[in-house]
């Protein structure tokens, strides 16, 4: 924990541009009870939900076509290589074109963009799905239903948890990029415009907004909801990093 | 031991018929949805022969192509340096426990950051020669491979491990020998996702900060509303640089993995 | 209650997983209800497959399967006839309690909600595991699971009971204890069990009937009954006396060669 604020330090020591550390903190309690930041930061968030919630279901559609194999799932199998390949400053560009300036561009670009990661992990967890239990249910003759409830759904739980939160972390990057680009509004844009009239304190603190809500979904919302949902494998088979 | 059963010809040319298939109706798909999204835009949207166009004129001038061999040089040192770093740092972690917990803050932090902001703050400090842009890449890419490489390293088997002490074997033989090989398949992903986003970060370092390079190009065609150029050149690096990936890794999967089969 | 001298007929059955290879070829066997029998073959012969296509999971090539005069159902949510099958391994959902594991097969097999509870605790108690009925089976020894393994299969009253080496995993104490009280189990329920290995001791303590099968593909190449008393001790000299007879004449079939004389495969 000590490294970055050791190089914060260097680097407001050697820099005329980087602000001390001790002014920037100095200016946090103002600079949270501004009214007119939690809007935006709201904003973000709530594009961020959104559009992870999109990526899942487009994600996981694609993988079971692809995972189904067949025209359809060689198909797919396409668009979603295609689609790993774009460079999301490409994409921002483009959506920004098609959807104007428009609330609906952020969505499409952060959900094109992390979709074919869902889909590339969930599609790895379809594929070790263990026909063994596979196999337990047809001899106790499940129905469809039950089946996919009881033995193929929770075995991509560990997956879906993976995909969630590479993506969660990706969806924060893209969404701060289309925000720059693409609207006026969120956290993105916030941090654009102090970049832009050269307000680096006002930048460092958008920053370190940005890591506290990251490192707080992290904490208080994946892992304990990644632990209870495996709570049947035994201790300390969450991920690590 | 599953017996081997012989596969008649007719399978084997109705699995590449398949492959083909898929392969036209995906792009006869995509064209097509392409040009109803240029219809309902009302033109707005470039049409695909407008695309065509453009990219006719933008590969026949040698500007691009100068553009080009810019932005692959900086994909070159940044990936580079990125992937060296990154395995060291990874390494390192993998082995020692003490080393991982003094690093992970960074690392976690470092995979969180979104890369625009390794930019704006290599700018603020360094100001906006090409060198800012490529700290700033190298910073974003090398969490990636250090959360890879950690990965490889950890998961190795331990009773290889307990083998190498037993038989006292020396700290460079054991790095080489018996971690190496068996980090070698994650090594290459590493290399492989680090490139891999190089490129794609590079293209937002340099829209952002450098009046050269491809990047700069495709936002110098969206400012002046060019679009039809845009997308034609974003195409052109696009395809140049899955060709330079294919190349560069086809080759070099099969000759590390190879004592894995 | 008259006994179906035939409750699982099979005849002429031959199943090929690939089309070319045959597992089983041309297998005649009839199981009376209620009989306790074992399928006795050596590694890779066949008797897996033999279950599967038992148990309706594997379409076979060619040939008859009949249970109590029905043929078997193929169909997911098909319960015409319900089998019970316990693996080698267990094959518990582990994200699931033992009370669920066993609640989710007796649902496919539409029993009511009622009936489902009083059946759980029934049969947790019969194989002495009531107390784990909450626990997840990871935390449970392999024994404990393949209890559980068995308290499924006999919760749904199948018509037959297919196991497939299923103590094959567990330590040697453990299994001898498995065993013990799986011949206990079976002489107060009276279910029909066909039970699959490949050691000849545990064949003849279990069954009243093997079935020895040829090296793969399979068929069946000889019938044993065993007329030993129960409740029987693994250690009886009966059971060794006929062990040395099986293993003398499987010797050949199995591809092992003229045993030296004075030579004892225990």
């Amino acid at each position: 924990m000590s490294v970055p604020i050791l190089l914060w330090w260097i680097g407001s020591h050697t820099t005329t541009f980087v602000p001390p550390m001790g002014e920037v903190l100095r200016k946090m309690p103002e600079f949270l009870s501004e009214e007119d930041i939690w809007p935006d930061v709201l904003l973000t968030v709530q594009r961020v939900a959104g559009s992870l919630m999109i990526a899942l279901s487009l994600g996981f559609g694609a993988a079971y076509v692809m995972h189904k194999g067949g025209l359809w799932g060689r198909v797919v199998d396409r668009y979603v290589g295609l689609m790993l390949g774009i460079p999301s400053t490409i994409a921002a560009l483009l959506s920004l074109y098609i959807f104007k300036r428009s609330e609906l561009g952020v969505y499409f670009v952060v959900s094109i963009v992390t979709f074919p990661f869902v889909a590339l992990t969930l599609l790895q967890g379809l594929r070790a799905a263990d026909r063994r239990l596979d196999e337990m249910g047809d001899v106790y003759r499940l129905p469809t239903s039950q089946h996919a409830r009881h033995i193929s759904a929770p075995h991509l739980v560990p997956y879906t948890f993976a995909a969630i939160r590479n993506e969660y972390a990706h969806a924060w990057k893209v969404v701060v990029l289309a925000e720059l680009f693409a609207v006026n509004s969120g956290m993105g844009a916030r941090f654009a415009r102090a970049f832009d009239r050269f307000r680096i304190d006002d930048a460092m603190l958008w920053l370190i907004i940005f890591m506290i809500i990251l490192l707080a979904t992290e904490y208080l919302l994946l892992l304990p909801s990644e632990r209870r949902a495996l709570r049947w494998r035994g201790s300390g088979k969450e991920a690590l990093l | 031991m599953i017996a081997e059963s012989v596969t008649p010809p007719r399978q084997i040319t109705g699995e590449r018929r398949q492959r083909i298939q898929a392969f036209a109706v995906a792009w006869l798909l995509a064209l097509g949805v392409w040009q109803i999204t240029t219809f309902i835009s009302g033109g707005w949207v470039p049409s695909l022969w407008r695309i065509f166009e453009a990219l006719g004129e933008d590969a026949t001038t040698a500007n691009i192509y100068a553009e080009m061999w810019i932005t692959l040089r900086r994909i070159f040192i940044s990936f580079g340096a990125a992937t060296a770093i990154g395995i060291g740092l990874g390494v390192a972690m993998g082995l020692s426990r003490r080393v991982t917990a003094f690093f992970r803050p960074i690392v976690v932090m470092g995979l969180a950051v979104p890369d625009i902001v390794y930019i704006i703050v290599a700018i603020l400090v360094l100001g906006t020669d090409e060198s800012s842009g490529l700290i700033a890449m190298v910073l974003a890419l090398v969490p990636f491979v250090v959360n890879i490489v950690i990965g490889g390293v950890k998961s190795r088997d331990p009773g290889l491990d307990e083998m190498s002490s037993v038989y006292r074997l020396q700290r460079h033989r054991y790095l080489v020998d018996v971690v190496g090989w068996q980090v070698s398949p994650a090594l290459l992903a590493a290399t492989r996702t680090c490139f891999a986003f190089s490129w794609k970060l590079v293209v937002l370092v340099e829209a952002l900060s450098q009046p050269r390079g491809i990047g700069a190009q495709v936002y110098y065609s969206f400012r002046l509303l060019r679009p039809d150029h845009m997308i034609a050149q974003a195409l052109l690096f696009i395809v140049v640089l899955r060709i330079v990936e294919a190349i560069m890794f086809g080759p070099l999967e099969r000759k590390l993995l190879g004592w894995m089969q | 209650m008259s006994r179906t001298a035939e409750y699982i007929r099979i005849v002429g059955l031959n199943v090929s997983y690939d089309g070319i290879t045959p597992a089983v070829s041309n297998l005649d066997m009839q199981v009376a209800e209620g009989d306790f029998v074992a399928v006795l073959g050596p590694s890779g012969c066949g008797k897996s497959t033999l279950l599967h296509a038992i148990s309706g999971v594997v379409l076979p090539q060619s040939g008859i399967i009949e249970i109590a005069g029905q043929p078997v159902g193929t169909g997911r949510g098909d319960q015409s006839v319900p089998i019970g099958y316990v693996f080698q391994e267990h094959r518990l959902l582990p994200w699931r309690t033992v009370a669920q594991n066993i609640a989710i097969v007796l649902r496919a097999a539409g029993i009511s909600d009622e009936e489902i509870d009083l059946r759980i605790d029934r049969y947790l108690e019969m194989l002495h595991i009531s107390e784990y009925r909450d626990t997840w089976p990871l935390r449970l020894s392999g024994g404990q699971r393949q209890r559980v393994s068995i308290a499924r299969a006999l919760a749904i009253q199948p018509a037959v009971v297919l196991m497939d080496e299923p103590f094959s995993t567990l330590d040697e104490v453990t299994a001898r204890v498995m065993r013990q009280q799986l011949a206990e189990l079976w002489q107060e329920s009276g279910q029909t069990l066909v039970f699959v290995t490949h050691s000849i001791r545990e064949a003849l303590f279990l069954a009243n009937r093997i079935f020895i099968l040829t090296r793969g593909p399979a068929s069946v190449f000889d019938v044993v009954d065993v007329p030993v008393a129960r409740p029987r001790r693994y250690e009886d000299p009966q059971l060794t006396e006929l062990e040395a007879q099986i293993v003398e004449h499987v010797m050949d079939e199995w591809g092992y060669g003229q045993p030296r004389a004075g030579d004892d495969d225990a």
